[in-house]
Parts: C-alpha cells; structure tokens; sequence
C-alpha cells in the first residue's frame, strides 16, 4: 500500500512565527546588525501594510548579505515548539511547511523535518548574491496540493497577513496565536483561532 | 460509559434581548465573566474545550488569547443568519464521540455541573432541566417519578407551562445534530425520551435574569 495513502489529510503550516517560536528574519538581520530595521520591516508586513511580495524582495535585498552556509546556522537554532516539531516529524507524509521564506535558506531546516514545502525560490549568484526568482502565493500552494488528489481535506495554520489567502483556500483554516496574537486578516480567514501549540496538536490529532 | 472527550459552548449569538451590546458570556458577575465561570469549572471535567463566537467575537477571542489560552475558539461568521444549533455543530469539528454542549450565558452551579458531566457518560443521551424559572422557557415533560437518578424528558413544548424547564444543556453525540434545525432543543427532539437530569443554573436572557443571577451568585460565594 502506498504511505501517502494512510492518511487523507494534509497539514499545511507556515513557518516563521507559527512552527518557530521567533521570528527568523529577524535573527538572520541580526548578523548585520539591522535586526531593528527588519523587525519593522516584518512588523509592517505582518499587519498587512505592506505587499508581503515588496516586503521580501527588499528583506532578501538585504539579508541576502548573509553567507549562505551562516543563515543555516542561524535558522538551525532558532526554536520551534516541541509539541508542533514532533506532530510534524510523527506526520512527515502528510505534512507541509508553506513559506515565503527562501528555498536556499530553510532546505536543511526542512531535510531535518522530513516534510514536504512550498516555498519562495531563490538562488545564488557567481557573484555570492542572492537572486529572488518566484515569491510564494500560498494559495496557490494548497490549490497545487489539491490538484495531487492525495488528500481529500486540507488543513492549514499560520498567523499573518500573508497566510490569510492559504487559510482561506483550505477547507479548514487556523489562525494560529501562539507566538503573538494573529493578523486581522489571518483571523478573518479562518475557521477556528488557537493561541497554545499543545492545544492545537490535540485538535490536529482528533481531526 | 463513555467518556465526555470536550465540551462545546455557544457565544455567537447577539444577546439582543438584554441589550447590552456585548455578547452575553463576556457579562462580568462578581468580577469574572460569564464565559470564564464555565471555563474554569469545566477544565478539570473535560479535556477540551471549544467556544464558539460570532456577534463581536474580537472581544471572546482577545478575552481568551488573555485568560484561556488552552480553549479552540470557533468562528461562526455566518451568526446573524443562523442560530445556535448551527453554531455547536461548527463547534463540534473534531469531536467524535461524546460532548456536553451548552450555552455560554450559562451560570452553573460547579457541584451540579460536574455530577451532570459524569451522569453524561453512563447513557447515551443526557438532557439537563432545570426549575421553570426563565421568561422564554421551552418547558420539558417528565414522567411522574420524579426521582433524580430515574429522570426521563418525554417532550419539549412551549406551552403549556410545565414545573421544569430545557436547561440548554445536554450531553450527546455530534452525529445527532442535523443540519436543519432552528433550535438545538428540536435537534435531540427526535430522540425522547431521553435521560434527563437536574441542573442547577441561571440562564441571562434579559436584565430581570441578570439581576437573579447576580443574587443567586452573591448568594452562593
């Protein structure tokens, strides 16, 4: 029997503020000691002022400084809820990270969740820079994971503005508050509001 | 037996008829609201717990977010075109098998709460009654024995009056909540009789309630 097969819901998960417990652009800024000034920038972006799209563009802009191989560093060390890391590990098969974060910054991160993701794509240049080829819509990364007919329900959490449009598009949306209290928009969208990673994994598992 | 595995509490609705422009749960009464007096009476008894909400939710779910933050908050968006059993049947996703469903403008008496949770999980169906006391009661027929442990509901109706009243309360299973259904008391309504029990509560409907809840309360702390 196929693996994909033993379970017929898929777990959709942002990344940055709802399975880690900071922020990691933030922490990456903080190489360069702009971590002030990209924490506003996320600020601004979370509460949906500014397009999530322009926001990356100028974050990768600048953080895109960053070695590559110190931004793995950086990102292997920034905590996650024990209770959401295990759910996932416990449900590699049906679960996914769907991220604006860049592919070429989290791809150890996800290798150590064994799961699957959607996420914005990057490379690097000769010139050691990094080029920001295709921004997620997170949408559309559940209308992808529909069109696979793997799963016959999909399931969705995140907390920002940017996650609103996944939330919506999944048949059920979690506005997710255990980090900091979720965006308007992101609650607007959803179906249900959680503010407590234990909690969650409980309604996760009984769904 | 069979363990009550959540609780489900209804907040959605617009509590039009104390008008006091906030839903009625979030009603504070002795210093604690409505909806924090069920919750924490209900934490040791279940090990979930869902609110709904819907007529201004942003001040249930910043009240949570503050001091429940263990509880799944459900939204019904839809609140101003349905009604409360549509709001528990939301509520319900992701219970299986056994849940207490009730209002949240709900004042309960803790002891009676708890022996009405454990009554719950020895029959299949348990109907909470309560004294005939509330403005707008849906009035319950029990047989004649009226012996607590052997309480049966034979019927709702609206009139004529009887001594004992639907509580809002019960103890069931999600499956029995068809969509279709105005009101939850016509969704067990199918089902009667059914095993009933005492419980001993407020209901705040309109400020002539509030004012006996608040005696009651002051009463009994």
């Amino acid at each position: 029997m196929n693996a994909f097969k033993t379970s017929s819901t898929a777990f959709c998960f942002d990344l940055d503020g709802t399975l880690t417990t900071t922020e990691i652009l933030p922490c990456i800024a903080a190489e360069l000691g702009v971590s002030g000034e990209v924490a506003t920038l996320t600020k601004l972006t979370m509460d949906g002022l500014i397009p999530f799209e322009d926001s990356m563009r100028l974050r990768t802009l600048i953080l895109g400084q960053v070695p590559l191989a110190q931004v793995h560093e950086i990102i292997a060390s920034v905590p996650m809820a024990p209770s959401l890391l295990e759910f996932m590990q416990s449900h590699s098969n049906n679960c996914f990270v769907v991220t604006g974060n860049l592919d070429i910054w989290i791809a150890p991160l996800i290798a150590q969740l064994g799961c699957g993701v959607f996420s914005s794509r990057a490379v690097l240049t000769d010139a050691g820079m990094v080029r920001l080829d295709a921004i997620l819509a997170k949408d559309e990364a559940i209308q992808t994971l529909r069109t696979t007919g793997r799963f016959d329900r999909i399931v969705a959490v995140g907390d920002g503005a940017n996650d609103a449009p996944m939330l919506r598009a999944a048949d059920i949306g979690i506005a997710y508050g255990g980090v900091h209290p979720p965006a308007a928009s992101a609650m607007q969208a959803a179906h249900m509001v959680i503010n407590d990673a234990e909690t969650l994994c409980k309604l996760l598992k009984a769904l | 037996m069979q363990v009550v595995e959540g609780a489900v509490i209804a907040c959605a609705g617009l509590g039009s008829r104390l008008g006091m422009g906030m839903p009625k749960c979030m009603i504070e009464l002795g210093g604690k609201t409505v909806l924090s007096r069920l919750i924490e009476d209900l934490r040791p008894l279940v090990p979930r717990i869902h609110v709904v909400v819907g007529y201004r939710e942003e001040l249930i779910v910043a009240h949570c977010a503050q001091h429940h933050r263990d509880v799944v908050i459900v939204r019904n968006p839809d609140f101003r075109m349905t009604n409360t059993a549509h709001s528990i049947r939301l509520g319900s996703m992701g219970m299986q098998s056994k849940v207490l469903y009730l209002d949240g403008d709900l004042i309960i008496d803790p002891t009676s709460l708890r022996n009405f949770v454990m009554r719950g999980a020895e029959v299949p169906l348990l109907i909470g009654v309560t004294r005939a006391k509330s403005s707008q009661a849906v009035f319950v027929t029990v047989p004649d024995t009226n012996i607590a442990q052997c309480m049966a509901v034979d019927a709702f109706q609206r009139d004529p009056a009887t001594l004992w009243e639907w509580a809002n309360v019960f103890v069931g299973s999600p499956a029995l909540l068809k969509p279709g259904s105005r009101y939850v008391y016509e969704c067990i309504e199918p089902f009667l009789p059914a095993a009933a029990q005492i419980i001993d509560l407020y209901e705040v409907d309109t400020p002539e309630d509030l004012e006996q809840a608040k005696a009651w309360i002051q009463q009994n702390e």
